[in-house]
């Protein structure tokens, strides 16, 4: 199972791949459309992730302020804020930041209590604005866990692009400002640089590789740079929180694409439970589906016009990154191959009577759901087939094991 | 010449040693005629000073020296590309140090070497070399066919210098036959049987090239012997490892290629293979390269591509491919030579076994295969290992072919991580033993020369150390299970990867990858237990009850 060949017969439009899917769905995970499942899922998902996270606590708490997605429309329904804020602060905080996408909690360290907060960029503007409520709330913020030293602020973006953006409003925290923060550039490039990598690999790849010159086309893609620089800047992140001791603030431009990758692949660095099959599902579930990353355009599914400008392959540059990681410590992160397959399959999903819609994260949270219920079926069934295996008298007659036997032993226990 | 002549200063204290990935360490460096060693202070609190190097001298490459103000520091870069340093208190030490080293890296009497005095205690000399290889392989294939006899034309080494003293030839044919081919071909490596493919009785033969010359010279005998091999009607495929062009242009100074006039049955197919100079240098630049400290990603892969490292492992494994094929899908015999036949040939050979014949992925089969297709068949271990990818002499005719195998191997073992019964330690293993060893199973370029320096008589063999019980566990693959087919390796190269394990082995640390290898012995060990009590609960169980036990016996 190469995923780099898988990944472009998905970009293909065509029957062969739709019925691939639908074999491999229907014998992992056999259909169901129980909406009572979703429900109860969410509900546990979030239950558990907060009981995780030991929120909320006295110095962190939920808030119900977008519970009908009133403050933001790309948010969650529930957020972390601090303890100290109250829901009219925020309010005023999501006015001078892009899409009031207001920096709430992603993670919490259970021993120093630092965290990784998300938000997107504040708008600043070609004026240098201001704003003393989204100030006072950054210090709230540090103050949160005690912490004496600056706030750390990583700006996804090149500085070039976040000055450049003041053109259009937004910007980035500076200085004079925030003096109570540092802010760091991680260099990372926008959805269209990554759109055109992406291409540029594709162009490579398919139909077959040319042999004399693999490496250097490669290079010339830059695919393998930018992934390189998303997990230094996911190093970062979770280097600051973890040695540092200290708080972060992450965010891009609108903070659903490249916030996204740095803070779930932080979050994969730093805790175990993300590691493990249920928690990368729940992973995904927050920092990508929940926070609005917004899927079917990034993906532009269904969708004729390739040269829409909206795609971009961030979802799966986050999972090449996870592969990457699983390649090095690979038996410390579990969701192995098959699953990330698994999930970009869920992203690839074509059902006509679905509507893909990006703010109104239902239908594919729905269809998310309802394979991450049914895996524990297939997970199950796995089981079985592992003891009965197990229990078998080897036959000294037959040939030797298989190969493909011994892999699927080994990679259970994984 | 003795060696203490060549011993300025053996002893110096307060040397810091230090080396990348550990901490620096002080010492006392002692330098004998083999070894350099350092031996820790005895700590503070009573500890006792401890070994901290024991380094081979023969595996020193390069030596360079650095004098500032009253000491000097000493890289010294070692033929299995591990770089240590030595900071030496007092400049005349260092400068002593230095010279010492390279005098006696530079040893090249092989009988003066260290497997020649390498005495460990709990092995004899005579265990491990393997008796009669040739024979035992014989062996093999005599039960499948008469069509072959084991010849001992050469059991003095007159016939042909670098081939051992038995060799696998046709049955038809007489030992004059042998005579008059072997002056046909270069080095009078006439063709001899190196691999017989049991599914279909087709075999792959190797030589040295035919010594055509620019007048077309002609040998009935070589013609007879090839002839021989193949029956009425059938056809057998020729693997030049040269370039058409080069094999013409060998005409000129002798050598040549097989016309199609003389052997008309067989068709030559071209596979150039670079050996010699320009593989040295891309090993050379690829170390370089993964030394490179400032190399970003924006620069890594190109440079990498222009190392022609990988291309050169993609084209040995493509030939290998191909003669494997001619064999098992083609179903025709094959010759493989390139001019001498000791270098691309033998590396097309035993990458081609390794496809074929899973006896040679077994641990056993794959050191009887190193000591039949490399070993005996005459590579030059002595003259292409001489020196490794950092050393500054001028180079003669070191050439990392051996290597090139490995990392083939290695290749193989990546793509089909159940098929080999060894694992890649083995593989670093014999890289390291190649170009500097304890043992004397890698000395000397040929069997003639092992028999003139006594080397199985007065060193010890690697394998008789590989194969004591507890070591032997560290060369094993926790994964292996038999398979019995033929693995064909995809040569694309996207599949081509990066030998990591060796070239980055000292730059970067396998802490994760030897802690997952371990979980994974853990895991089938524990598996393996699991199974065999489980099938003990199920046998005691059914002893004691009568409806189980009949329940079983059906």
């Amino acid at each position: 199972m190469d995923m780099r060949n898988l990944r472009f017969a998905l970009k293909q439009e065509g029957h062969s791949r739709r019925d691939i899917f639908e074999v491999l769905t229907k014998h992992a995970f056999p259909q169901s459309h129980n909406l009572n499942t979703y429900i109860y899922v969410s509900a546990k998902l979030w239950v558990l992730y907060n009981v995780l996270q030991g929120l909320p606590n006295e110095r962190w708490r939920v808030t119900f302020i977008n519970e009908h997605y009133g403050l933001c429309d790309t948010y969650p329904s529930l957020l972390v804020v601090p303890y100290n804020a109250t829901d009219d602060d925020l309010k005023k905080v999501a006015a001078f930041r892009s899409r009031n996408r207001i920096p709430v909690l992603s993670w919490i360290h259970p021993e120093n209590q630092a965290v990784i907060m998300r938000c997107s960029q504040p708008l600043v503007g070609m004026s240098g604005k201001r704003n003393k409520d989204d100030e006072r709330y950054l210090d709230i913020i540090r103050e949160a866990n005690g912490q004496i030293s600056k706030l750390t602020i990583y700006d996804a973006r090149p500085n070039v692009n976040a000055v450049a953006n003041k053109a259009t409003g937004g910007g980035y925290e500076s200085e004079d400002a925030y003096p109570n923060a540092e802010l760091f550039f991680l260099d990372i490039h926008n959805i269209h640089v990554m759109r055109e990598s992406l291409k540029k690999l594709k162009d490579i790849v398919y139909p077959n590789v040319e042999e004399s010159h693999w490496l250097s086309s490669l290079e010339s893609t830059h695919w393998l740079e930018h992934i390189k620089l998303v997990l230094t800047g996911a190093i970062q992140v979770a280097d600051k929180v973890s040695s540092g001791r200290s708080s972060v603030l992450v965010h891009c431009s609108d903070g659903w694409d490249r916030t996204a990758q740095l803070t779930s692949l932080a979050m994969l660095m730093l805790d175990s439970y993300y590691r493990t099959i249920e928690g990368f599902e729940v992973l995904v579930q927050k920092e990508w589906i929940s926070f609005g990353h917004k899927f079917a355009s990034r993906i532009g599914h269904g969708d004729k016009n390739h040269a829409d400008a909206d795609r971009s392959p961030i979802f799966l540059q986050f999972i090449d990154c996870v592969w990457q990681m699983s390649k090095q410590v690979f038996y410390k992160v579990r969701p192995f191959q098959l699953l990330l397959l698994i999930i970009l399959q869920v992203n690839q999903i074509s059902n006509p009577g679905m509507l893909l819609s990006n703010d109104q994260p239902n239908p594919v949270e729905q269809r998310y759901m309802e394979l991450l219920a049914l895996r524990d079926d297939y997970m199950r069934r796995l089981e079985e087939l592992q003891i009965t295996n197990n229990s078998k008298i080897p036959n000294s007659s037959a040939s030797s094991t298989s190969p493909s036997q011994m892999m699927s032993q080994v990679q259970t226990h994984f | 010449m003795e060696f203490s002549e060549l011993i300025k200063t053996a002893t110096v204290e307060s040397v810091l040693l230090s080396c990348a990935g550990q901490p620096a360490v002080k010492g006392t460096l002692c330098i004998t005629s083999h070894h350099l060693l350092l031996s820790s202070c005895p700590g503070g609190d009573g500890q006792p000073s401890a070994v901290e190097l024991w380094l081979l001298i023969r595996n020193v490459d390069a030596v360079e020296k650095r004098l500032a103000g009253s000491s000097g520091t000493i890289t010294l870069r070692c033929k299995d590309l591990k770089v240590l340093q030595l900071e030496i208190p007092g400049m005349e030490e260092c400068l002593n140090i230095a010279s010492s080293i390279e005098a006696l890296s530079s040893v090249d009497s092989v009988m003066m070497m260290y497997p020649f005095f390498h005495r460990p205690q709990n092995l004899r000399l005579e265990e491990g070399w393997p008796r009669l290889p040739m024979e035992q392989h014989f062996q093999q294939i005599a039960v499948q066919t008469a069509q072959w006899r084991l010849s001992d034309v050469n059991q003095d080494f007159a016939i042909c210098p670098t081939y051992p003293p038995a060799v696998i030839v046709p049955a038809a044919v007489s030992e004059e036959t042998l005579r008059r081919a072997a002056r046909f071909r270069h080095g009078g490596r006439f063709p001899v049987l190196s691999y017989f493919h049991t599914r279909n009785g087709t075999v792959m033969l190797r030589s040295g090239q035919p010594l055509t010359g620019p007048n077309r010279k002609r040998c009935p005998e070589d013609e007879m012997l090839l002839g021989s091999v193949l029956d009425e009607g059938e056809r057998g495929f020729i693997i030049d490892t040269r370039s058409a062009q080069a094999a013409k242009q060998a005409r000129m100074t002798g050598g040549g290629t097989e016309p199609k006039s003389s052997y008309p049955q067989w068709k030559r197919l071209h596979r150039p293979l670079e050996r010699g100079r320009p593989l040295q240098e891309s090993f050379i630049k690829l170390v370089e390269a993964c030394n490179d400290a400032s190399l970003g990603m924006d620069r890594w892969l190109g440079r990498l591509e222009s190392c022609r490292w990988l291309s050169h492992v993609k084209a040995a494994l493509s030939t290998a491919c191909l003669a494997a094929q001619c064999l098992d899908r083609e179903e025709s015999s094959v010759l493989v030579h390139g001019a001498e036949g000791t270098d691309t040939t033998l590396l097309v050979t035993a990458l081609a076994q390794v496809i074929l014949e899973p006896g040679c992925r077994t641990l056993k089969g794959f050191q009887g295969l190193l000591e039949r297709e490399w070993i005996q068949a005459g590579h030059p271990f002595h003259l292409r290992c001489a020196r490794s990818a950092y050393s500054h002499a001028r180079l003669k005719q070191e050439a990392p072919l051996f290597l090139l195998f490995l990392d083939c191997v290695w290749q193989l073992s990546r793509q089909f991580p159940f098929s080999l019964e060894f694992s890649e330690e083995l593989l670093l293993t014999l890289f390291d033993n190649a170009y500097a060893s304890d043992y004397g199973t890698f000395l000397c370029n040929n069997e003639k020369e092992r028999c003139l320096c006594k080397v199985k008589e007065n060193t010890h063999s690697l394998w008789a150390w590989l194969d004591q019980p507890e070591e032997r566990k560290k060369y094993l693959n926790p994964l292996y299970s038999p398979n019995p087919l033929v693995i064909w390796p995809s040569v694309e190269p996207q599949s081509i990867q990066l030998w990591q394990g060796l070239f980055f082995r000292w730059v970067r640390s396998s802490q994760y990858l030897d802690e997952a290898w371990a979980e994974i012995w853990r895991l089938v060990e524990g598996s393996n237990t699991a199974v065999k009590e489980s099938t003990e609960n199920r046998l005691s169980r059914s002893l004691s009850d009568p409806a189980a036990r009949m329940e079983n016996e059906r």
